[in-house]
């Protein structure tokens, strides 16, 4: 059983120009509008931070559940939740189009509106960038004592060191769970500043989840067709389409709790946020928002056979991070923006962003090891069959 | 004449299992097993293509069709009433009663398929193969091939406690 992970140089290449990709489509996006590129930059950042949180609370999922089966790939959640502190890195710099992206940071908004002057007290450019402060302190804090224990039991086997995981995992979870939510909020429904959802935090914290598998399932793909994971079989694929299959209704359960008020209630403060994703040129987003990550994903995964088989996992994992996409398209374009408009400055901003996130997680699982041999479950894990 | 079936008990599912892989090798025509526990192994070994699943995913289309009919002959055709504004038909408040009754009709019917399939109904006199099939032995039911003297020297050598030849009656 391969143990660590060296992979060629001239995969380091592609991430390279990747990057470069994403640069030019930066320096075309500030030259032409500045704006759009500027909400690219957050939808970005907040979709690879979605993917990291995602994967981490998958992984410390797996510590509180005691869970015997992921053992063998709980290095990959890690090496994808390694992408969070650039990802602070690059949400602080936001702070440069905070007027581009939101309409309360721009400046003498509150003389005229009253709504967002009476929100002034909260929401004002310095308390954001603090809070935003707070939340990476916090989740890059737990994920790097997260990610200590790891290596640390990777040196000796010392049971002492799987239940300090254990015990940090709980506090990442309860940190994940209310910081990322207030995180959501703060950095995506803030942006319709008029409007206000309750259940909008809990929505993306809960999904993240979701698209985080999503990852696991590509880069564990991805790893066993380079040759690692050769005991991973049957069963583990089939308990990783679960957890699409469980989201996928929590996703469609979420969509429409939200939606179905809105629409009942038909209060003109709620149904300012759906009135032009609604009707119009968001349309068609907005439905393929619901069919590419509720409908596909519930029909085929509903069949216990197809789960187990990695081309049709590979598939919906490839068309949900296109969901996840669509997904944060929708909840920032029309507040912050307005007209839909899908063009290269769209892909290669997300080609940039993919070139660097792969590139960050790669060196990760190249620096420790890639089957936890230490791990307790592991003998379980690799004789996992149902 | 009651037809007799070759039978034989085991105390460990490790041997039964085994006891499986030897006799399905040799394509014999294994009828049931019955025993005190449910074991995924025998279970992945020894399996019926269950036709169920399909008939609850049409029941659940057939439900979910027809209480949307309902609800569109009562709110559009037989008794149009326009509440808060809203459109006569309106298709978001009927998903949560077309979810719930989905799921309501696929669990009723499929209950009574599968009760009506495998003969149950209540007060029924139950008839297990012995008693001790609910204490500590698994009961492998092996039919009467051609060859039934060599079944039951491979059952001897793969560990069968008993082996026995008699009519089944459950």
């Amino acid at each position: 059983m391969e143990t660590t992970f060296t992979y060629k140089k001239n995969i380091n290449l592609l991430f390279a120009v990747l990057i470069l990709i994403g640069i030019a489509a930066l320096i075309a996006g500030f030259m032409s509008d500045t704006q759009r590129t500027w909400n690219n930059i957050l939808l970005n950042n907040y979709y690879f931070i979605t993917i990291s949180i995602g994967a981490l609370l998958f992984y410390s999922l797996q510590y509180i559940t005691n869970s015997g089966w992921s053992a063998l790939i709980q290095r990959i959640p890690m090496a994808l939740g390694a992408f969070l502190p650039l990802g602070a890195l690059l949400m602080l710099l936001m702070y440069f189009g905070l007027p581009q992206v939101y309409e309360w940071a721009q400046p003498g908004i509150t003389e005229t509106d009253k709504l967002i002057a009476h929100k002034e007290p909260f929401l004002n450019v310095p308390f954001f960038m603090i809070r935003l402060v707070i939340y990476f302190v916090l989740f890059l804090s737990v994920a790097w004592v997260l990610r200590k224990y790891a290596k640390l039991e990777d040196q000796s086997a010392n049971l002492n060191y799987h239940n300090k995981s254990r015990y940090y995992a709980q506090v990442f979870i309860f940190i994940a769970a209310i910081f990322f939510s207030f995180a959501s909020k703060d950095w995506i429904m803030t942006i319709d500043s008029h409007w206000y959802s309750t259940l909008f935090g809990f929505r993306n914290m809960v999904l993240s989840m979701y698209y985080g598998s999503a990852a696991i399932i590509l880069l564990l793909l991805f790893l066993r067709s380079q040759g690692y994971f050769e005991k991973v079989n049957e069963a583990h694929f089939h308990d990783l389409a679960r957890y699409l299959f469980r989201f996928s209704i929590v996703f469609g359960y979420l969509w429409f709790m939200q939606f179905l008020i809105t629409w009942y209630a038909n209060i003109p403060e709620l149904t300012v946020y759906y009135y032009p994703r609604f009707i119009g040129d968001w349309q068609p987003m907005f439905y393929a928002e619901l069919f590419i990550n509720f409908a596909i994903p519930f029909v085929v995964m509903m069949s216990d056979d197809l789960g187990k088989k990695p081309k049709v996992l590979l598939g919906i994992s490839v068309l949900l991070m296109l969901g996840l996409w669509i997904s944060i398209f929708v909840q920032i374009m029309p507040g912050a923006y307005g007209p839909m408009k899908f063009g290269f400055i769209e892909i290669g901003i997300w080609l940039g962003y993919a070139g660097l996130f792969l590139g960050v997680t790669f060196m990760a699982l190249a620096k420790s090891q890639l089957v936890p041999t230490n791990h307790p479950y592991l003998e379980e894990s690799i004789h996992h069959h149902l | 004449m009651a037809y007799k079936h070759i039978i034989a008990t085991f105390k460990d599912e490790t041997v039964l299992l085994k006891a499986l892989t030897r006799l399905q090798e040799n394509k014999v025509n294994l009828v049931d097993i019955y025993g005190p526990f449910a074991n995924h192994d025998i279970l992945k070994k020894f399996t019926r293509e269950s036709r169920l699943p399909y008939m609850a995913v049409l029941y659940g289309l057939i439900s979910m069709v027809s209480i949307f009919a309902l609800m569109y002959y009562t709110s559009v055709i037989d008794y149009p009433i326009s509440y808060g504004g809203k459109p006569i038909f309106s298709f978001p408040p009927m998903v949560v009663i077309m979810f719930l009754v989905t799921i309501l009709g696929t669990t009723i019917l499929s209950v009574l398929t599968f009760h009506g399939r495998a003969f149950l109904f209540p007060g029924k006199p139950t008839k297990i193969i012995d008693p001790s099939v609910t204490d500590d032995t698994f009961y492998l039911v092996v039919d009467q091939n051609y060859n039934p003297d060599e079944i039951k020297v491979w059952l001897e050598e793969s560990g069968a406690d008993e082996i026995m030849e008699k009519e089944l009656n459950t």
